[in-house]
């Protein structure tokens, strides 16, 4: 939760911040580009993409509708399996029940695979905070967790460090020297988790999705942590969003066509675990004891509210980030939570409820709707963002200055007349400013619009000014329709008049 | 007297029962309906109909598996038969200087006889014939890991791994390099195939752990350069028999 | 047959030479455009910054200009894309509600008609000069306008079209996003302005005057010498010169 990136009160300072560390926006772009042309690549080469998205969709929505159903036949198919299963209203709440299990099965140690939701609980500090030692062992987390640091990105968490920062890290862990080459590092991450894995007491996972019917949890990644993680030590607990679930295994296809995809323009990771209860009696692997943690912490707010239900289909690809231009910018931590980019500028305020404290984070937006193009399962991201701004001023908690400038907005825009005379009255202010028909000074509201372009005049004639004239000079001179064109606008207008026909959004 | 671990599972069983209720009402409850207790009718299961009839012939099957199995930095060999395969086996472990070598305990690795095949001085083990072993131990330190696929799927360059007494987990994760068995009848052309298998058998009759894997371990952490071999075996081969 | 023009208060007020460009480029196929007084702003900047109760009143103005019209059609993307979005801002009012319907089913981007209603593709331009196109995102994500204007580009005579880096990216306007998140946008122009130079082309076309008042605005303050223009302007300068 520390470190330089994070400081910064608004995602306007933590912004600044960004924009002026070289390296981190260069990483930064390098790995989203990577990333985006590898799901470009995939989902071309795949084809027929948006069915794909589509009943990627429907299945999501299929799900978040019926979740009680759904989610209720998980619980009692995975407590058949022998899994312990637990439900949390609440972060606190799930966090208590992992300590308390940390606590009877007296442990010191527990290694984690890559899980969001325990990032969001911050259950590490928990953790530590009764002397159990959580362990990061994806290689990004890993590193981001001995500097004391969050995830920048929920793919490639520590894309903000480059190999001498992470060189510096890992050679502090180790003693001794270690050179900046990816391999070396690697390398002694590997040898020095492998350790870990074989003594630790705990084995914690987060869970990509669960299967209904046979009550299984699924994990995709690309390391083979999570598998050690969830083979070797003694118990298994894993933290899942209350709204992972999907009815079948037949449905799983559909996810595991999309989120790889999406996320890396992999055909599929490396591992795909579907894990059905704890190790059978005659097994000589697996956890003795399985325990499964759903999490609530927020989800259930966004349930009957059909503006932002559908947050709630997210499959954590990533591929919003990738797509953003604003992300691309400014990175994962300027975000200030735990989700970053689009959905976390969404995610972040809904899931907490306090939309007029993330409120900043909804303003950094262009709107440019790449996050619901890149989406595998078509979230309206960028409609969203609009929405959480007009419930904060909805909620009288509006920007005093913006609120007064937009009164004034719909009392001009609002009749033709008035419109008219405030072009007027702007052609008069501007001739104060304008050279060679642009205004440069850094004046006023055009301070910012000016640090990094010139400003446009308005013309000496507005459109409407010119009507009259235009209207003669092509009463003059027009032509003949063909008669081809003039059917086709008269079927269009009639079909729509008759109820089909029109075109419609997007 | 204090509460013995088994009753501080039943303890937390009974409280999660009983907060499951109050957790489903509550879902409902914000869904403006009444609880749903019976199973809703679905009718985008599964992947498009398009993709369902989607089927390469065997051979087509064949050549694409190994394709996409190479493009992601696995080693692929078609063999006609389990004698090529035992040459093949011993051929590597000699290539390599393997010492150790743990294997699934099931026929067709018997039928190999790798004992006798390898070179001077290297062991075998069978994962769980037999009392008091640490497996994980065994197969931690083994330099081969060595299974039979249950299944593979040529369209997503995937091998798939079921869990039981004689087959861990453990050997197709914790050894240095994998080497996965596939007779080509096994080999499907799309992951949906395998999984509705799953869908079939029912959740009393599935393993513990479904594994698929595709390729070797794999990260792009450090400033995305590709590393192979993070965690999990970093040379895997996969071998067509058939 | 009534074929509106809406102007869009940016074109209006800054860029008349776009809607006479359209209004000429039209005609010459005997569409007459009429042009509603009553007009004033979409409404998108309110709508967008969360301000829904100012945006209907500028709404209004629009709805009611053109409740007569068969086709409405605009030299923006943008706004286009903001009478789509007329259906939710309505969504809680039974009497505008069928009126905003009713505009969204018969609203046009400009390249939309011409090429979509009038089957227009080649408009008999020559246009000897090097081009870049800046796909603006509304028009293109929300509309679908993406073949559209490449079409109408590739039928023009000695246009040498260079395909701009990362063109799909949003240039930074955003309306009060460059306002309020002024070093964000700036950066994301400035790359765009990076992108546009790298192409070399003498000329930068697009679809959406606030868009291009953006970029540039920002080539302008860097000094460079990039001609940027509506592609409706492009067009008929092209009909006029053939």
């Amino acid at each position: 939760m520390s470190g330089a990136a994070t400081a910064g009160s608004s995602v306007k300072e933590r912004a600044k911040l960004a924009l002026n560390d070289e390296f981190l926006r260069k990483a930064v772009k390098f790995t989203t580009e990577r990333l985006r042309n590898g799901k470009k690549a995939a989902s071309e080469q795949h084809g027929h993409w948006d069915e794909w998205r589509e009943r990627g969709r429907q299945i999501r929505l299929h799900t978040i509708a019926h979740l009680d159903y759904y989610l209720n036949l998980f619980a009692d198919n995975a407590r058949k399996n022998g899994v312990h299963i637990h439900f949390a209203d609440t972060g606190a709440e799930a966090v208590k029940i992992a300590l308390e299990i940390a606590r009877r099965v007296q442990a010191k140690t527990v290694v984690k695979s890559k899980s969001m939701v325990t990032e969001e609980l911050h259950l590490n500090h928990a953790l530590d905070s009764i002397g159990v030692e959580a362990i990061e062992t994806d290689l990004g987390e890993y590193i981001i967790q001995l500097a004391g640091e969050m995830p920048s990105h929920i793919v490639i968490p520590a894309i903000h460090k480059n190999r001498y920062q992470i060189a510096e890290l890992l050679s502090a862990d180790a003693g001794e020297t270690l050179s900046p080459d990816t391999t070396v590092l690697a390398g002694y991450v590997r040898k020095k988790l492998r350790e870990k894995f074989l003594e630790a007491d705990i084995g914690m996972t987060g869970c990509n999705f669960a299967i209904a019917e046979t009550g299984s949890m699924v994990l995709f990644e690309n390391e083979g942590n999570a598998r050690m993680v969830s083979t070797l030590p003694k118990t298994q607990i894993t933290l899942m969003g209350m709204e992972r679930i999907v009815p079948s295994w037949a449905d799983l296809e559909v996810m595991a066509t999309l989120l790889p995809r999406s996320a890396t323009g992999q055909k599929l990771t490396v591992y795909l675990s579907g894990i059905t209860g704890p190790r059978r009696e005659t097994d000589a692997d697996g956890p003795e004891e399985m325990h499964i943690i759903i999490v609530d912490n927020g989800r259930s707010l966004q349930l009957g509210d059909p503006e932002f239900q559908e947050l709630l289909n997210c499959i954590r690809c990533g591929a919003c980030l990738n797509a953003c231009p604003v992300y691309r910018h400014i990175g994962g931590h300027a975000y200030g939570g735990t989700y970053s980019g689009p959905i976390g500028a969404v995610l972040t305020p809904a899931l907490k409820k306090n939309v007029a404290e993330w409120d900043d984070i909804a303003n950094a937006s262009s709107l440019c709707g790449a996050c619901y193009e890149a989406c595998p399962v078509k979230i309206p991201l960028h409609e969203m963002l609009i929405y959480l701004r007009r419930r904060k001023v909805e909620a009288g908690r509006g920007n005093a200055l913006e609120s007064a400038g937009m009164k004034g907005f719909a009392a001009v825009m609002g009749n033709a007349k008035r419109y008219k005379a405030a072009l007027k009255l702007g052609r008069i202010g501007q001739k104060l400013v304008v050279r060679d028909g642009g205004i440069r000074a850094k004046l006023g509201p055009l301070k910012g619009w000016n640090t990094y372009r010139v400003a446009p005049s308005l013309a000496k004639e507005t459109f409407r000014e010119r009507w009259d004239t235009l209207e003669q000079e092509i009463r003059a001179g027009l032509r003949e329709m063909d008669p081809d064109m003039k059917e086709r606008m008269e079927r269009l207008a009639r079909e729509r008049a008759e109820g089909k026909g029109g075109h419609g959004h997007g | 007297m204090a509460e013995s671990h088994r009753d501080w599972l039943e303890r937390m069983d009974a409280e999660s029962r009983a907060k499951q209720e109050a957790f489903m009402n509550g879902i409902a409850a914000k869904l403006r309906r009444p609880r749903a207790v019976q199973a809703p009718e679905h009718p985008f299961r599964g992947a498009p109909d398009f993709w369902n009839g989607f089927e390469w012939p065997l051979e087509e099957r064949i050549r694409k598996f190994m394709e996409n199995f190479q493009a992601v930095g696995g080693h692929v060999a078609r063999l006609p038969d389990l004698q090529a395969v035992r040459a093949f086996i011993a051929d590597k472990a000699a290539e390599m200087n393997a010492k150790y070598v743990i294997r699934q305990n099931v026929a067709e690795l018997d039928a190999l006889e790798l004992e006798s095949a390898l070179p001077e001085g290297a062991r075998v083990s069978v994962w769980n014939r037999g009392e008091g072993e640490h497996w994980k131990a065994r197969a931690a330190e083994a330099d081969f890991g060595v299974v039979v696929a249950d299944y593979a799927a040529a369209y997503t360059g995937s091998v798939t791994v079921l869990s039981a007494k004689d087959k861990g987990r453990s050997v197709s994760l914790l050894p240095t390099v994998l080497i996965a068995i596939i007779p080509v009848e096994r080999l499907k052309t799309r992951l949906g195939e395998i999984l509705k298998d799953f869908d079939r058998a029912g959740r009393e009759n599935l393993p513990a752990g479904i594994h698929f894997i595709s390729g070797p371990s794999r990260s792009s952490d450090i400033e995305n350069d590709l590393t192979i071999g993070v965690h999990g075996p970093g040379i895997v081969y996969a071998l067509l028999v058939g | 047959m009534k074929v509106s023009m809406m102007i869009t208060c940016l074109s209006d007020a800054l860029y008349p030479r776009v809607g006479e460009a359209m209004v000429r480029l039209l005609a010459r196929y005997g569409v007459r455009l009429a042009f509603p007084q009553t007009q004033t702003c979409c409404g998108q900047p309110a709508f967008n910054s969360g301000y829904w109760e100012e945006a209907r009143t500028s709404a209004k103005t629009i709805l009611e200009a053109f409740e007569d019209s068969d086709f409405v059609i605009s030299p923006s993307g943008s706004c286009t894309g903001m009478i789509h979005h007329y259906p939710k801002l309505f969504e809680n009012d039974p009497v505008w509600l069928p009126k905003a319907q009713a505009l969204q089913r018969k609203s046009y981007e400009f390249t939309q008609f011409l090429v979509q209603v009038l089957g227009v593709k080649d408009v008999g331009a020559v246009f000897p000069h090097k081009v870049t196109y800046h796909p603006s995102c509304h028009g293109s994500r929300l509309l679908g306008v993406k073949d559209e204007p490449m079409e109408l580009m590739r039928h023009i005579k000695g246009l040498e079209f260079v395909p701009l880096p990362f063109a799909e990216d949003c240039c930074g306007f955003g309306g009060t996003f460059a306002v309020k998140m002024p070093d964000i946008s700036g950066a994301m122009v400035t790359e765009k302005g990076d992108h546009v130079v790298e192409t070399e082309a003498e000329v930068l076309v697009g679809l959406d005057m606030a868009c291009l008042m953006n970029i540039a605005g920002n080539l302008r303050y860097r000094g460079e010498k990039v001609r940027v223009m509506h592609l409706a302007e492009l067009l008929e300068e092209g009909v006029k010169g053939a």
